[in-house]
């Protein structure tokens, strides 16, 4: 779905963000960017979509190679939830918000209703659609912008941090929506610090200082705990609690388990 | 912070929020022009009087419309005295002469000093000023003790008088009807009839629907930015600046303390705001179909033919001479 070959970015020249990234991703994957602040994990999601322009190297979305000529096409296919609820909230009350991506890609007004009705009732905002922003909580504005990237039919959507600045029952819906999305089919590509977030994905990719650390699935990454250290984060604690056993010499293959199964309550 | 509301909408259902916000908008243009064009007193008070049955029947409560006043009633004051008091045509309608004794400016000065003590105290401060005025100089007039330095009148002449209403009347009507149309439309609506109203322009290539969408941006945020600046404020008075008290220097300072993160913070949120809007496909000046559309009612081409007989009529009595 995703490939980046060798990209590198950088807003000063000769401080790079980026460093010759690789990167793919699947169809229908689950693959978590974690990073440490200024890792350079939100800027790999502005290039993607094109906000930024790469110094070298390529993003090719489903077959399109990134360039001026394809770039709103690739936006089509893959949407971003931004990091602050309100600063991504474009209309007036949620239905014109919905309604913002669907009105910018020239959807027919009857088709527009039937879509705003219908992804609103799927993140549950279906009663608030005449309210205004500052009427909503954060977690109910971010859920406001995975409806309107929903209605706009894209296949690919990123979630940069966009759990960072809700409170723990707003995070915890957003995350159940990437869930039940991820199981629908849709590709999601999440970009966070949170490593309760990061466990419920297929991969987790590593970032530090511009460049992949690591790559490989979600259950080997967490529990290289080498690496989190290396990159400035910190193990989660079920797993904490099960190394510290290990290095007491303990062993006890079902509390193991036990530990494990905790931490990913997929 | 939380009382600055500019054009509050107030949900409610008489034929003006029925009303196609065009209408709306091209109807006030009419009459406000009309309410330039009159110039008898008798004419504009027959608007007003014609102007609150609109209000009655349009069931907009009254008390909402002399909300809307009150960030004039400054401005009318003093046009209203200053009519009062400098304009010598006409008729002489009332004399009284003022005179100035030991005696009765000690109890004016007294007056004056419980007038800047009690102050803060009293919920309608200009009107509690206009009536300590009032009375010092009726004081001032009826009340002699000692010798008499100086003395002077005060003469109230009839045009003078009559301008007074006259200039008041027009603030008002004109005050009234952009209230009214603010009250009864909604701000997505609002937009797109000025949209459409300002749709000419793009003869001279000013970019309309552009312009439409700043103003909708705008709206959003001002509530956002509100908020924001409640946050500053409440943050910089946790470390010791006080916003309410302070001479001017102070304030000025103050002022600075609170624009300097304001800026900061709205320069990041429009660039955070545009990548949001780009990534939802957003492209300036790409054509875009609307959720919202407007329909036009025969109510509509009432209320257009309304403002046309009143501007015509206005200019026909004009022209005639009244």
């Amino acid at each position: 779905m995703i490939e980046i070959r060798d990209l590198s970015f950088e807003y000063q020249t000769g401080k790079p963000v980026l460093h010759d990234i690789n990167l793919s991703i699947k169809k229908g994957e689950w693959v978590t960017i974690l990073g440490h602040n200024g890792s350079g994990k939100s800027t790999l999601s502005k290039l993607i979509v094109g906000l930024l322009k790469p110094k070298t190297g390529s993003v090719v979305v489903d077959g399109l190679t990134l360039s001026h000529d394809t770039v709103h096409a690739i936006r089509r296919k893959v949407g971003i939830v931004f990091q602050n609820p309100d600063n991504q909230f474009v209309g007036v009350t949620v239905r014109d918000d919905i309604a913002f991506g669907l009105e910018n890609l020239q959807v027919p007004r009857e088709d527009m209703i039937e879509r705003i009705e219908r992804f609103a009732q799927k993140v549950g905002m279906t009663e608030f659609l005449n309210k205004e922003p500052h009427a909503l909580s954060g977690g109910q504005k971010q859920r406001v912008a995975i409806a309107g990237i929903l209605a706009m039919d894209t296949d690919v959507i990123i979630f940069d941090e966009a759990t960072s600045m809700l409170d723990p029952k707003g995070r915890r819906m957003i995350v159940d929506y990437m869930r039940q999305l991820n199981r629908e089919g849709v590709t999601i590509l999440t970009i966070t610090h949170d490593m309760k977030e990061a466990v419920l994905s297929d991969r987790i990719v590593i970032l530090k200082e511009g460049k992949i650390l690591l790559d490989d699935q979600a259950e080997l990454v967490l529990n290289n705990r080498d690496m989190l250290e290396q990159s400035n984060l910190e193990l989660l604690l079920p797993l904490r609690v099960r190394h510290a056993l290990k290095e007491r010499g303990l062993k006890h293959p079902e509390l193991e388990a036990l530990l494990w199964a905790s931490s990913s309550n997929k | 912070m939380k009382n600055i509301v500019i054009g509050r909408f107030i949900p409610g259902s008489s034929f003006l929020y029925k009303m196609d916000p065009r209408t709306k908008i091209i109807v006030l243009i009419l009459l406000m022009v009309s309410a330039f064009l009159v110039r008898s007193l008798s004419l504009i008070a027959f608007g007003l009087m014609l102007l609150m049955v609109v209000l009655i029947v349009g069931r907009i409560s009254v008390k909402r419309v002399l909300l809307g006043l009150r960030p004039l009633m400054f401005l009318l004051i003093f046009t209203f005295s200053f009519q009062i008091f400098f304009n010598t045509a006409g008729e002489l309608v009332f004399t009284t002469t003022l005179a100035y004794s030991p005696g009765g400016l000690g109890v004016v000065v007294l007056l004056w000093f419980f007038w800047w003590f009690t102050r803060r105290r009293i919920p309608f401060k200009l009107l509690y000023f206009l009536v300590v005025l009032i009375a010092s100089g009726t004081l001032l007039s009826l009340f002699s003790y000692g010798p008499i330095f100086t003395t002077s009148t005060i003469e109230v002449y009839s045009q003078g008088l009559e301008m007074a209403l006259f200039i008041m009347l027009r603030l008002v009507i004109i005050v009234t009807l952009s209230t009214i149309l603010t009250l009864t439309t909604k701000p997505t609506d609002l937009n797109l009839g000025l949209e459409a109203v300002l749709k000419p322009f793009k003869l001279i290539r000013v970019n309309t629907e552009e312009m439409a969408m700043i103003i909708s941006i705008s709206l959003r945020y001002i509530p956002t930015l509100l908020d924001e600046a409640n946050k500053i404020i409440l943050a910089q008075a946790s470390r010791g600046v006080d916003f309410s008290e302070g001479k001017l220097k102070e304030k000025l300072m103050q002022i600075v303390s609170l624009l300097v993160p304001m800026f900061i913070i709205s320069f990041k949120r429009s660039d955070e705001l545009a990548s949001a809007m780009e990534a939802r496909s957003f492209v300036p000046g790409r054509p875009r179909t609307r959720l919202h559309q407007l329909t036009w009612r025969p109510m509509d081409t009432v209320a257009l033919c309304f403002g046309l007989i009143i501007l015509s009529t206005v200019i026909v009595l004009r022209v005639i001479g009244w």
